[in-house]
């Protein structure tokens, strides 16, 4: 089996699943529901032996498997993808999150060695794949802190804020941020302004209408696009309309 | 946490705060093989421009499990001197170099990641074949023995 495969199962070892299976034949349903019988239950006897760390074997987790050298294509398994993450506990979501990153580190020696080496890169998709996992598993994680904190506080955001306007009257999101001393006494703070004077309304009203004369422009350029296209070609115009 | 598309944000230090804990760490760190060879117990990475000394260590310690005795950085300037189409610089990005002496009389080599390999029996059996392919289609371009080298224009 491929390294990369090989890995994911051992990550799945580690959530306490079967040895045999793979990644993309469980669903996280199922999954989830083994997790919490496993939480109520006894270890079983069984099980025990299937608890195996990773293997840190030091510096050669920067190299691939030994036998995957001088291959031209190595085989690998799909992406993790988010509907599978979501049925993981974040213990093993953390876990995972280091075996690809240790995945991660290996690709990117061998893709450095082989363009040192002028030679074409074993199954440079898997680089993809790894990265597109990691992505994932932030998307999952980040999922749940937005969860436990509206929860806990009723806020969505990490960091509180609000909508302000600077000196030229453009409006943006200003997230709070925490100063040693109070505001009144920071003078970095207080030069800075939050608020725009009237002549400022003018240019308010320029830029607003240059944002919509592009917009308009962009619109037309569009509609006259599809009536040169429905010229040339009315055959397909009269069959699209048809359908 | 530190790199990347996340930002993660830390509270202002206070005395007795927390200590800063990095989940999901996204640095990465990689082996090359050293154009300048070096000693034996010591590998040359290239890391993440962010990461610090003391990163490298708890990284290769804590994930990898590696002892590390001292750890050298530097920054790779990457060269400007290529020009494109239109005469502009262009700059090839600048990267951190790494240099990690392994403790408790660890050795590193670096291994040759492509190794001539022989060949299995398909892959020797597929290259017999487009070889005699190749020979056969060399014989009809030849054309006929019998014609004595005259072109096949000239004939019937």
């Amino acid at each position: 089996m491929a390294a990369l495969c090989r890995r994911f199962t051992a990550a799945l070892r580690l959530s306490g699943a079967r040895p045999g299976s793979t990644l993309a034949g469980l669903p996280g349903l199922r999954l989830n529901l083994f997790h919490k019988n496993l939480a109520k239950a006894e270890p079983l006897h069984q099980l025990k032996f299937l608890h195996t760390t990773l293997s840190r074997k030091g510096l050669e987790e920067f190299f691939d498997d030994p036998r995957n050298w001088g291959e031209k294509t190595v085989k690998s398994g799909d992406a993790w993808n988010i509907k599978q993450l979501r049925g993981k506990s974040s213990e093993d979501l953390h876990k995972l999150w280091y075996v690809l990153l240790k995945e991660k580190n290996m690709l990117l020696t061998l893709e450095q060695e082989s363009k040192r080496q002028l030679k074409p890169m074993p199954s440079p998709e898997r680089l993809e794949k790894v990265e597109k996992s990691m992505k994932n598993i932030d998307l999952v994680v980040k999922e749940r802190e937005i969860a436990l904190r509206l929860l806990q506080t009723g806020h969505e955001k990490p960091v509180p804020g609000e909508w302000r306007h600077d000196f030229l009257g453009r409006t943006y999101w200003y997230s709070y941020k925490e100063w040693p001393i109070p505001w009144y006494l920071n003078k970095k703070y207080k030069r800075r302004k939050f608020y725009y004077l009237p002549h400022v309304d003018r240019f308010i009203r320029l830029r607003l209408e240059k944002s919509l004369r592009i917009k308009a422009r962009r619109q037309n350029l569009e509609r006259t696009r599809q009536k040169v296209l429905e010229r040339k070609f009315p055959h397909l115009a009269v069959k699209s309309q048809s359908q | 946490m530190a790199t990347g598309v996340r930002k993660a944000v830390y509270p202002l230090f206070q005395l007795g705060g927390p200590q800063l804990r990095i989940f999901r760490p996204n640095f990465f760190m990689l082996a090359v093989r050293p154009g300048v060879p070096q000693p034996e117990d010591t590998v040359q990475f290239r890391v993440s421009m962010e990461m610090t000394k003391v990163d490298i260590k708890n990284y290769l310690e804590k994930i990898y499990n590696v002892p590390v005795a001292a750890v050298r950085t530097r920054i790779q300037y990457g060269a400007n001197n290529k020009r494109n189409h239109k005469n502009q610089r262009v700059k090839k990005p600048d990267y951190k170099v790494a240099y990690v002496q392994l403790g408790q009389g660890q050795t590193f080599q670096f291994p040759n990641l492509f190794p001539e390999k022989e060949q299995d029996a398909e892959a020797r059996s597929f290259d017999d074949f487009k070889d005699k392919y190749m020979e056969r289609e060399k014989q009809r371009q030849k054309g006929d023995p019998r014609r004595g080298g005259v072109p096949d224009w000239f004939g019937l």
